[in-house]
């Protein structure tokens, strides 16, 4: 496919300023359970192919399935003429940072390839998880889902670049509702919203013993219904890993995107409070907090050899210490950000990704991660056992339910499926619809406690938003539980 | 583009290949561009073109779904296999009764309009210039879509509808506001960028320098972009039979009841003048103009050929592409229009707050329906009648129910509204609310 790729360059008239191209091969397998049957037994898969053209001064960008010698010349013509028209409205150029060409490979690394594992013992399994969330007359709905994605790269670009990559991912999760009267209640494990998804085999779908933790997650649905509703007032805060995972998804991830900070998300997805004056100098969370973009980390959904713009993947702090220190870039944003603040002069940190050969590859969130405690700057390695015993009151929530902020990242909402009120140090009565909201750098800088690297999981974000047309996107986020002091929290009135 | 003849042989070749007891399949052709422009230039500028065929075949009871996007022989035959594989490997799903038989299906006209490069990047200019005589910032999309869709199945349906749509979309900004403005289309000719232009920077020169307010409960202006992005949490998880029957919905067990103040009345109806028609569901069955909510009483929900059977009822054609975990989803809902105008609703407000946009909203409970969700791109308060300054944005937390049992007046007419991409547009009137939760403020 490399060759097919170099082929499809090599038909790219040589006057353009920059040009590189995508092949893509995608496969895909999705099983959903509901009440015991399976709802949903699927397989799809598609290939196709990009060319992106700068050509003086402007991109342009097509792409088809048709990779006949025809369709070829016709997505090549197609991308110079979209090329031409941007040209006729242009107002500055645009420029790539000078990163270096690369020839290379990379594969996820996994234990058990999870499109080889026999479907009957995917379904056995799923199905008793199903069957074991049923504890109750009351859970009206139990669901068990999986997926497990393969994604085949090949880029190739005038500058040099030779890269195939295959990433490999899988997921799973359980979830039941229960109903009595108008009282509605969903417990999820490990994960809401399709469990825990990561680049790994099929190892990691056993390694969650959906089967065994089905009872629990189901009695605890069943136990909401019944359970006082969370208090209201401004409270000490812990949050499980899992809810960390999207409020940092949220309120850092999104506010770090360059594109974003400089206008270029406005129409869709929004802005950033993170605006370039605000580099190396604004205080975006407390000491200990320190933010970083990574991927490397084995296992994390967004780790990867190369970037889709031929990038290696790097480790890149965000917030160091409480500090903001970094965006995550793409080859021709931090070539504005250069021209905008001097002191930057860093090349792309290689977080460009699109989500399939159709779409313009874009600054994604690679694994967004607040490192743990007991690490360099953050503060000693607490556990969550003794972050319950050091909090006087407070309420511990585990688990997204629901989700929302505002188009600068400012004033978030979450809410989550379950809480426990923390008393004297100890955990108490569970709550039903716990809820908290804030500022985000004022949130951030009420941090004072981060659980140790063995709470430390890197949680996978498969569903993320973003771009015209739209890209769903598969992000990571390293969390552990952390405290929050004096949080507003059960914000909605019930 | 294919054609109707050449995606119906496409479709036969592939009932032909399979075996089973029953088989669908769905095929889509699309070619799509779309301007990109931010910072009052264009940044991202693009076409593609994609093919799909998905086959759902069904053996037993026992259904397997497989999809891909290629139209060769070989690739054809892998889906049906892929999908014969997988239906044999299931349990039967002892709620699966048939798929749909044939049923008379509306003629529209199968319009398609293909824009050029130079067009899009003309209309993403228009904005460009508007918002730079004003010295503002224009962000925003052109994008133009064309697609065909052609559904078969082995009972005999063949349902085939090609369309297209220019949706032009902008965000201007100021130093400290925003103005939003959309216009669709089949036809570039069709989009006016101008008007699209001059209603962004209008409601940006609007809404500069806002105010701070105490977030608390407020009489409201919900215009009929803020209605629809209410009701589009509505239309998911409301009149929805696979919600409705497992009694997760706010609706369940309420069908001939009062849900709504008495002047809320739901209409789904995909020939609207207003929209652009589609004449049968994802499983080819016909769609039909349906009340859904009358005076305020639940009269009917959306049911797919799986829940009406299930459920021994009436298929109202509203299924979504197998395997469709989501349950049937009407998709041109809309609030009947009252007797006022806009300027009517906001001279009968004492205090309150004017919302243009929503923005992130998210449903908290799906039985409760309440929605969480900040506004965008102008609020104002109104007092006595008058808009008399911007404010800043707030967060809200309100139940949807409640919020239509609280409709004071309804705008005496639809407004079209563009999504961002394809051929679904939205319908909604202006609605004056008596109370709206806002919880807490943002910083702009």
């Amino acid at each position: 496919m490399l060759n097919d790729a170099d082929g499809i360059l090599s038909k790219i008239p040589s006057h353009v300023d920059y040009a590189d191209v995508r092949i893509v091969e995608q496969e895909s397998e999705d099983i959903a359970t509901k009440d015991g049957v399976v709802e949903a037994l699927s397989s799809s898969s598609s290939k196709g192919y990009n060319v992106r053209i700068l050509k003086d001064g402007v991109w342009g960008f097509a792409a088809s399935h048709d990779m006949s010698t025809m369709g070829v010349d016709e997505t090549i013509a197609k991308a110079l003429a979209i090329t031409d028209a941007s040209l006729k409205h242009k107002t500055t150029d645009v420029k790539l940072d000078n990163s270096k060409p690369v020839q290379g490979s990379y594969k996820t690394p996994f234990q058990e390839d999870p499109f080889q594992v026999p479907t009957e013992e995917k379904l056995e399994l799923l199905v008793a998880a199903d069957k074991a969330l049923r504890v109750s007359d009351k859970i009206v709905v139990s669901q068990a889902s999986y997926q497990a994605n393969r994604e085949k790269k090949y880029f190739v670009s005038t500058s040099g670049s030779k890269i195939e990559q295959e990433i490999i991912w899988t997921g799973a999760g359980i979830e039941a509702s229960a109903v009595d009267g108008t009282e509605f209640q969903n417990r999820s494990y490990p994960n809401s919203f399709r469990g825990q998804n990561q680049t790994r085999g099929f190892e990691l779908v056993r390694d969650l013993d959906l089967v065994e933790n089905a009872p629990r997650v189901g009695q605890e649905a069943v136990d909401l219904l019944t359970a006082d509703l969370c208090p209201s007032g401004e409270f000490d805060l812990i949050l499980d890993g899992n809810q960390l995972a999207l409020q940092i998804h949220e309120s850092c991830g999104h506010a770090v995107e360059l594109d974003r900070a400089l206008g270029y998300e406005a129409s869709y997805a929004g802005t950033s409070f993170l605006t370039p004056d605000k580099l190396f100098d604004f205080r975006y969370g407390s000491d200990i907090v320190n933010l970083t973009a990574d991927a490397t980390i084995p296992g994390g959904l967004g780790t990867f050899g190369y970037d889709d713009e031929g990038v290696p993947a790097q480790r890149t702090y965000l917030v160091k210490n409480g500090i903001f220190q970094d965006y995550i870039t793409s080859r021709d944003t931090v070539s504005k950000l250069h021209e905008i603040n001097p002191k930057y002069n860093k090349r792309s940190n290689g977080t460009v990704r699109a989500s399939s050969w159709s779409r313009l590859p874009m600054i994604r969130m690679t694994n967004i991660n607040l490192e743990p405690g007991g690490e360099e700057g953050t503060g000693k390695a607490w556990t969550l056992d003794d972050l319950i015993k050091d909090t006087e009151y407070g309420i511990l929530m585990s688990t997204n339910r629901s989700w929302s902020i505002d188009d600068k990242r400012y004033n978030f909402q979450f809410g989550t499926e379950i809480g426990w009120e923390i008393k004297n140090g100890k955990k108490g009565r569970m709550l039903r619809n716990p809820t908290y909201q804030g500022i985000t750098p004022q949130f951030w800088n009420s941090c004072d406690a981060i659980c140790g690297r063995d709470e430390w999981t890197v949680w996978g974000t498969p569903n993320c938003g973003k771009g015209q047309p739209s890209q769903v996107m598969y992000t990571g986020h390293g969390a552990s539980p952390a405290r929050f002091r004096k949080v507003k929290v059960g914000v909605v009135k019930w | 583009m294919f054609g109707k003849e050449k995606l119906k042989q496409i479709a036969e070749t592939v009932l032909k290949l399979s075996k089973a007891d029953q088989t669908e399949v769905i095929l889509s052709v699309s070619g799509n561009s779309l301007t990109r422009f931010a910072n009052n230039e264009i940044h991202q500028n693009m076409a593609w073109k994609d093919l799909g065929i998905s086959v759902r075949v069904i053996i037993d009871k026992k259904i397997g779904v497989a999809s891909t996007n290629s139209f060769d022989k070989r690739s054809l035959k892998e889906a049906v296999e892929k999908a014969t594989e997988l239906a044999k490997l299931q349990e039967p799903d002892p709620d699966f009764v048939s798929l749909p038989k044939p049923e008379d299906i509306s003629d529209v006209e199968n319009d398609i309009f293909f824009a050029t490069e130079g067009e899009l990047a003309e209309g993403a200019h228009t904005v460009i210039r508007e918002a730079l005589s004003e010295h503002l910032t224009a962000s925003g999309a052109y994008a133009n879509d064309v697609s065909e869709l052609a559904v078969a199945n082995s009972l005999g349906i063949f349902a085939y509808h090609a369309g297209s749509s220019c949706n032009l979309s902008t965000i201007v900004m100021g130093k400290s506001s925003s103005g939003f403005a959309a216009d669709v289309a089949r036809n570039a000719a069709d989009v006016d960028a101008q008007r699209v232009a001059k209603t962004a920077v209008s409601k940006t020169l609007q809404s500069s320098d806002p105010e701070d307010i105490e977030p608390g409960e407020y009489e409201v202006i919900l215009e009929p972009q803020a209605v629809s992005e209410m009701m589009a949490f509505f239309q998911w998880y409301g009149p929805n039979a696979r919600i409705y029957h497992e009694k997760s919905s706010y609706l369940s067990e309420k069908m001939g009841q009062k849900v709504f103040g008495e002047n809320i009345t739901l209409i789904d109806d995909p020939f609207h003048e207003l929209v652009f028609p589609m004449p049968f569901d994802f499983e080819g069955y016909p769609k039909k103009k349906i009340m859904f909510v009358e005076n305020g009483v639940l009269r009917n929900i959306a049911y797919d050929s799986y829940y009406a059977h299930k459920y021994k009822t009436e298929n109202t054609g509203h299924a979504l592409p197998a395997p469709n975990t989501l349950g049937p989803i009407p998709l041109h809902l809309y609030i009947a229009p009252g007797d006022k105008t806009r300027d009517d609703m906001i001279k009968n407000v004492k205090r309150g707050l004017l919302v243009t946009r929503l923005w992130y909203v998210r449903v908290l409970n799906p039985k409760v329906l309440n929605i969480t969700g900040m506004t965008r791109d102008g609020t104002f308060l109104i007092e006595d009648g008058n808009i008399v300054k911007p404010v800043k944005n707030l967060r809200f937390n309100q139940s949807i129910p409640d919020a239509l049992h609280n409709v004071v007046a309804i705008e005496n007419k639809l407004t079209q509204l563009a999504s961002f991409e394809g051929e679904l547009i939205g319908l909604a009137p202006a609605l004056h609310i008596r109370k709206w939760e806002f919880s807490s403020a943002t910083l702009f």
